[in-house]
């Protein structure tokens, strides 16, 4: 176990370092992913406005506001990319030098992403997240949030993490076959951004959509850790959506490890 | 009249090499292409599911809302294919000192720093724009008549002029320093406060998209214009006011900025 931190947790500060090196122009990235967060709201606040309904999708206005901006709060640290580092290496042909060395190639892409992840908490997540609570309770006049289910809603983003990471490891295989990935990443942001429910409560979708929904991972992703923060969930339905991000996982797990030994067999590196 | 013909011909030299290009990497191409279709098409999804709960959003319908996306992304479309290469200017360029090699030919430097690339990835916007365009045409929601279909034509080409306008600013304070990427990201990310109604913000960040950064004149303000009778075609004016008037002080700032620019040794 000590060896085992000894190799991998490098990886992790090392992105940290890296991270913190650029915070100048961090910050302004902070400033235009918010833009899409104030964009939602201002755009929901109006929607509210012009329906006259109370609820919309199971959610009131007020909840709409914290869940607007909890999906930010989430996505910042549970949508971290994989698949460009993997294009990357590939292009590069330095994958090669980490097929060589005595390590997992996937675990410690994992270990950087949770270095990402780390700094992501606290820069802009956590603010982003008082700031709300504070907002919440001085102007919509609601309870703050219980310590029970913040941390019901830590524990579910963790494995939201570990399952976006597991997927896109997956998706970042197409990286052996294609040379340019940007298409495809976008391709995969927008839907992404569709199905885990950062544009829209996935309870507005129609029944059907939403059943299908069920049965894949991507709701898993956002969605459900949001859910959980807002006290939608309780007793067995709990605990089944934090068993199905479980299962989600393993599933994922195994399917990264299947395609990795595919993927390794046909790779061709010219130099290296 | 020498010097348009000349131009013209090494435009037209540059953009044969950028062909060739494209022609080696189709799949890239199409990649990028389907990419973008994808992410305009759920944008449309996400509006129309939004319309499911409301009949209008401050006064505008769906089909309007259509209408105003479309439009947006024609002359969005039409900066990004032809002047793409000014996010290298703010990336890459100035700080690794490859910017000498426009500053040692003969021509003008703005028209080397866009004639180099034109990226295909926006025919997917141009191809989304039309498409909904067309649809309101089918819809019957626009106004069409001559005055029209003219005022149309010169809202999107200054539309156009003054996406460049904002992206050659943010980009020549690279020049300053060194990388502007992050400043130009930011003011063009602002774009997408205008793909709804300017009404359903606050002041100040309706105060900033229609005077400061324009946006809002690039794509909602004139396209009430084409929806409603009401919008008195004054709107088109100040557009094309603004277009003129941010799209010089943006070639200044420009070139103020190369007369600053040093090179980053070898």
């Amino acid at each position: 176990m000590k060896k085992f931190c000894k190799i991998y947790l490098p990886f992790a500060s090392n992105e940290l370092k890296r991270q913190m090196s650029y915070k100048g122009a961090f910050y302004l990235f902070i400033l235009v992913s918010l833009f899409g967060s104030f964009i939602n709201y201002y755009l929901w606040m109006a929607i509210y406005g012009s329906s006259g309904k109370a609820t919309i999708g199971n959610l009131t206005k007020n909840e709409m506001v914290i869940y607007v901006f909890m999906v930010y709060v989430t996505s910042s640290i549970v949508t971290i990319t994989l698949a460009d580092w993997v294009s990357e290496d590939v292009v590069k042909g330095s994958v090669a030098m980490n097929l060589i060395k005595p390590i997992d190639y996937r675990l410690s892409l994992m270990w950087r992403a949770s270095g990402q992840m780390v700094y992501r908490f606290f820069v802009p997540g956590i603010f982003v997240w008082i700031g709300m609570e504070i907002y919440k309770v001085k102007a919509l006049g609601m309870e703050v949030v219980s310590p029970v289910t913040a941390l019901l809603y830590v524990v579910s983003s963790f494995l939201s993490f570990l399952l976006y990471l597991l997927f896109d490891f997956c998706f970042g295989m197409v990286a052996f076959f294609t040379t340019y990935i940007f298409g495809m990443l976008m391709a995969k942001e927008a839907m992404l951004s569709f199905l885990m429910g950062q544009l829209i409560p996935l309870s507005m979708f129609p029944s059907v959509a939403q059943k299908v929904f069920d049965f894949l991972p991507f709701s898993s992703m956002v969605y459900t850790p949001v859910m959980i923060y807002l006290g939608k969930y309780s007793g067995s339905e709990l605990a089944f959506v934090m068993g199905r991000q479980v299962a989600w996982v393993i599933f994922l797990y195994l399917l990264g490890s299947l395609i990795w030994k595919k993927v390794t067999k046909r790779l061709v590196v010219l130099g290296g | 009249m020498h010097t348009v013909k000349r131009y013209s011909r090494l435009y037209r030299v540059l953009i044969t090499q950028f062909f060739k290009g494209i022609m080696q990497s189709k799949v890239d191409f199409l990649m990028g292409l389907l990419g973008f279709f994808l992410t305009q098409f759920l944008g449309i999804a996400f509006l129309y599911l939004v319309f499911q709960q409301i009949p209008e959003l401050s006064g505008w319908t769906f089909k309007q809302l259509v209408f105003i996306y479309g439009f947006a992304q024609i002359p969005r479309g039409l900066d990004h294919l032809f002047t793409d290469n000014i996010w290298m200017v703010a990336w890459r360029l100035v700080v690794s000192g490859d910017f000498d090699r426009y500053m040692l030919r003969p021509m003008n430097v703005f028209f080397q720093v866009i004639a180099e690339k034109l990226q295909p990835d926006a025919l997917g916007e141009l191809l989304v724009g039309s498409i909904l365009i067309v649809m309101s045409l089918r819809d019957g929601i626009m106004i069409v008549d001559g005055f029209h279909i003219a005022m149309f034509v010169i809202s999107i080409l200054a539309g156009a002029v003054i996406y460049t306008a904002i992206k050659l600013f943010f980009a020549s304070i690279a020049f300053w320093v060194k990388v502007s990427g992050p400043f130009l990201s930011t003011a063009y990310e602002l774009s997408n406060f205008a793909k709804y109604p300017t009404e359903i913000y606050a002041k100040g960040i309706r105060f900033v998209i229609t005077w400061i950064i324009p946006f809002a004149f690039v794509a909602y303000l004139p396209a009430g214009f084409f929806l409603k009778e009401s919008v008195s075609v004054s709107v088109i004016g100040i557009e094309c006011i603004l277009a003129v008037v941010f799209m010089a002080i943006s070639y200044v700032t420009f070139y103020i900025g190369i007369g600053r620019y040093e090179s980053a040794g070898n």
